[in-house]
């Protein structure tokens, strides 16, 4: 019980609008609000490297969400949703490039014109399920992959497309310390908007679509809407990421959005935990900073002279393997996501002294 | 493990990982990008390890007028994501003021933040439209000022290979035109030599068919080598990396395919060679540089970079030049006004025909200028032999195409 609510004793609950609040207490709004402050404050001491970090963790973070709405509150699969990612990079590159959109309305653009696609990948979702959807999903990564590579009037070709820089009155949001502010202030309003949907009778739809669709059709939820809806959002979401991806690189390239980014997204949101928007961004912390901590221990290693430089050359899958075998132990010991511990954690202290 | 255990482990790790390796006072740092773990570490690994040899032996000669060179190297599995952290944290904590960097998605895709951060980028990609500095080519999609690579570029080198079969063509007395096929993964690394080819290929006389694709990961092709050998074609150009190219040399052994193959510089090398087996035979491609037999002056500095023991790959010795081109920048930089960024970029420029010293008859001569990048444009163009299963590299010749103006970026 300590895990489901951190309310204290004696505040109940007496109107859905308080049940479906998105703060349940005070202090969490507040720490919400805390947490903003200080994200906003943190160019002022990072460096460009941790910039970069950041607004990685920031972009793929949109794309993750819009994926676990997918599979984690419609219990959908998607196996394609780096392809969606790059459509929305290649759409807002072209917008902007071809009919001079601004970048800043170019984004959004962007986002709707990825749902499209997405609608229409999602069409087979309104009838199959499982590891059906999965191949669906999959071959529709292959299929956008190569549309990417051939369509050069749209895409570039193999060549790649050059995206510009955001800019908003005059205001140039190049290089890391600006651009963190515009990936922050998307992500801050993807995940508000995400947290929304899913307090609203389509969010609740989509779970229950997830959580029993037999029964859920039985109380009236039309299962080929919601799934399809699902599809649209999940994309919207891969699209606004991209796009900004597209926009932070100045350049786009079919090279980028391969199998294994949809997988990396898959990853984020098994390790963040399934069907929780907090857990989402967490995920995506976790897989976009383990590889540079463990690059950071092996040179930190290979400076201080423990290791020699053939071990540099011939050992340096153990690291790859290391990263493997940190994603594993997470699903054996911690199934349930970074989100669960989370909660464990605040109820520790919730409780703390007594364990019940 | 207890909770608090593992809690403590991992704040271990963390400080392990922030905490960076302690830093000389005068030193020079370069970042080094390669690839041990990704999809192209078979070619990554001789060519690194040619750039680290290099700069420790620079480090024991005396280094840069006196100053060690510190390179941190990290290996990014080939994840464009990763090279553009590593190139962050090397401009803004590690103060790198060069980097030696590698793959083409990484390469491109730091184009626009080295311009703007004026940090020269020695890539391990050789594709044509980084040669052009000023955009002024017009074919390049944005002018890449701080981007430098010893070899022939990708465009340049197929250039070569179609001269060398333009003459073979002749010197067997075929009769007709001969006729020459692009096959490669839609992708931007094997496409980018393909129209260039293909145009170049027309002007010499070729009967261009259209091309082949074959993926970059291998598999059995035997579908497009039956493709192939319908076509008819007589030179085939393979755009892909080794791994794939094995798979299709093989394939098209077992159907019987007739065509002369004509691999690209990370197409083909020994190791690819023992693994294609008897398919290997006679396939031609192109290397950069001086090989570990040849008896040129410079490949005893080469041999002793390398420590002496054993066989180097032809990609290590590419690898060296590459260093040693980074090297004499920076010194010339270092005696006028510092190793900093424009200071290297304007140490490239000071030389027409250069050659490390050291390294004669190893790299080709190499110009660059403010207006043109394509460093060298000779390159060798070698055959494949084996013989009771034993492999033998055969040069074929040594060609040099022209520096056309409308050639540069493409």
């Amino acid at each position: 019980m300590s895990s489901m609510s951190l309310r204290p004793c004696g505040d109940y609950r007496t109107s859905y609008a308080k049940d479906t609040t998105i703060f349940p207490t005070k202090w969490s709004r507040n720490f919400a609000i805390l947490g903003l402050i200080l994200a906003a404050l943190f160019p002022l001491i990072a460096s460009q490297y941790h910039m970069n970090l950041a607004i990685t963790i920031a972009i793929y973070g949109i794309a993750a969400l819009g994926l676990n709405i997918l599979v984690g509150f419609t219990g959908q699969i998607s196996l394609g949703h780096a392809a969606f990612f790059g459509f929305g990079a290649f759409s807002s590159a072209f917008l902007n490039n071809t009919y001079d959109v601004p970048v800043v309305l170019a984004i959004p653009l962007a986002g709707l014109m990825t749902t499209a696609v997405g609608l229409i990948v999602g069409i087979p979702a309104a009838r199959i399920k499982g590891l059906y959807l999965a191949i669906a999903t999959l071959a529709s990564q292959f299929i956008l992959q190569d549309f990417f590579s051939r369509a050069d009037f749209f895409t570039g070709g193999s060549a790649g497309a050059l995206a510009q820089s955001f800019s908003l009155f005059g205001w140039e949001a190049y290089g890391e310390h600006n651009f963190y502010y515009v990936a922050l202030v998307f992500m801050v309003i993807c995940f508000l908007l995400a947290t929304n949907m899913l307090r609203s009778r389509d969010g609740r739809a989509f779970v229950a679509v997830r959580d029993h669709y037999l029964s859920a059709e039985v109380m009236g939820v039309n299962l080929t809407k919601y799934r399809l809806m699902s599809f649209g959002v999940s994309s919207f979401y891969a699209g606004i990421a991209g796009a900004l991806y597209g926009h932070y690189l100045g350049f786009v390239s079919v090279e980028s959005f391969t199998i294994l980014l949809s997988i990396q997204f898959l990853g984020m949101i098994i390790i963040g935990g399934l069907g929780s928007v907090m857990g989402t961004l967490m995920g995506t912390a976790f897989m976009v900073l383990l590889p540079e901590v463990l690059e950071g221990v092996v040179s930190a290693m290979n400076g201080a002279g423990l290791i020699g430089a053939s071990f540099m050359t011939n050992v340096a899958f153990l690291k790859e393997a290391a990263i493997g075998l940190v994603i594993v132990l997470f699903l054996i010991f911690e199934p349930d996501g970074l989100a669960h511990r989370w909660r464990q954690i605040k109820a520790y202290w919730k409780l703390y002294p007594f364990s019940y | 493990m207890s909770r608090k255990t593992l809690t403590g482990a991992f704040a271990a790790i963390l400080v392990a990982g922030t905490a960076s390796a302690a830093i000389a006072a005068d030193d020079i740092k370069i970042g080094n990008l390669v690839d041990y773990t990704g999809a192209t570490s078979t070619v990554s690994k001789p060519f690194s390890e040619g750039k680290i040899d290099a700069f420790n032996w620079i480090n024991a000669h005396g280094g840069i007028n006196g100053k060690q060179i510190n390179a941190d190297t990290v290996d990014y599995s080939y994840q464009a994501p990763r090279a553009i952290a590593a190139y962050k944290r090397w401009v803004s904590e590690f103060g790198a003021v060069a980097i030696a960097g590698w793959g083409t998605a990484d390469t491109e895709a730091l184009v626009g933040f080295l311009a703007k951060d004026e940090m020269p980028y020695y890539s391990g990609s050789y594709s044509a439209h980084l040669t052009d500095p000023t955009g002024k080519s017009g074919v390049v999609k944005a002018p890449a000022p701080y981007n430098f690579f010893y070899n022939v570029s990708y465009s340049d080198a197929l250039r070569g290979m179609l001269q060398w079969a333009a003459e073979d063509w002749k010197k067997q007395g075929k009769e007709g035109k001969p006729k020459y096929v692009h096959m490669g993964d839609n992708h931007p690394y094997p496409n980018a030599a393909r129209k260039a080819g293909e145009e170049y290929a027309k002007e010499l006389g070729f009967d261009v068919l259209p091309a082949i694709q074959y993926s970059l990961a291998p598999a059995d092709f035997k579908a497009q080598c039956l493709t192939l050998k319908e076509s008819g074609a007589n030179y085939a150009y393979l755009g892909n990396t080794a791994g794939s190219n094995i798979s299709l040399l093989k394939s098209c052994e077992t159907v019987g395919v007739e065509a002369q193959f004509m691999a690209n510089i990370w197409g083909f090398d020994e190791s690819a060679a023992e693994a294609a087996g008897s398919a290997a035979d006679g396939v031609v491609w192109v290397v950069g540089s001086a090989t570990w037999q040849d008896d040129a002056p410079g490949m005893k500095l080469v041999h002793e970079i390398a420590g002496g023991d054993g066989y180097r790959p032809v990609h290590y010795v590419r690898g060296v030049c590459t260093a040693f081109y980074m090297k004499e920048a920076m010194e010339w930089a270092d005696k006028n006004g510092g190793v900093t960024g424009p200071n290297i970029k304007q140490g490239m420029y000071q030389k027409t025909d250069w050659v490390p010293a050291g390294l004669e008859g190893v790299c080709f001569p190499s110009t660059w200028t403010p207006e043109d990048h394509r460093g060298t444009i000779d390159m060798y163009v070698y055959q494949g032999e084996v013989k009771d299963g034993k492999f033998a590299m055969n040069r074929l010749a040594e060609t040099r195409i022209d520096r056309r103006p409308e050639w540069l970026g493409w």
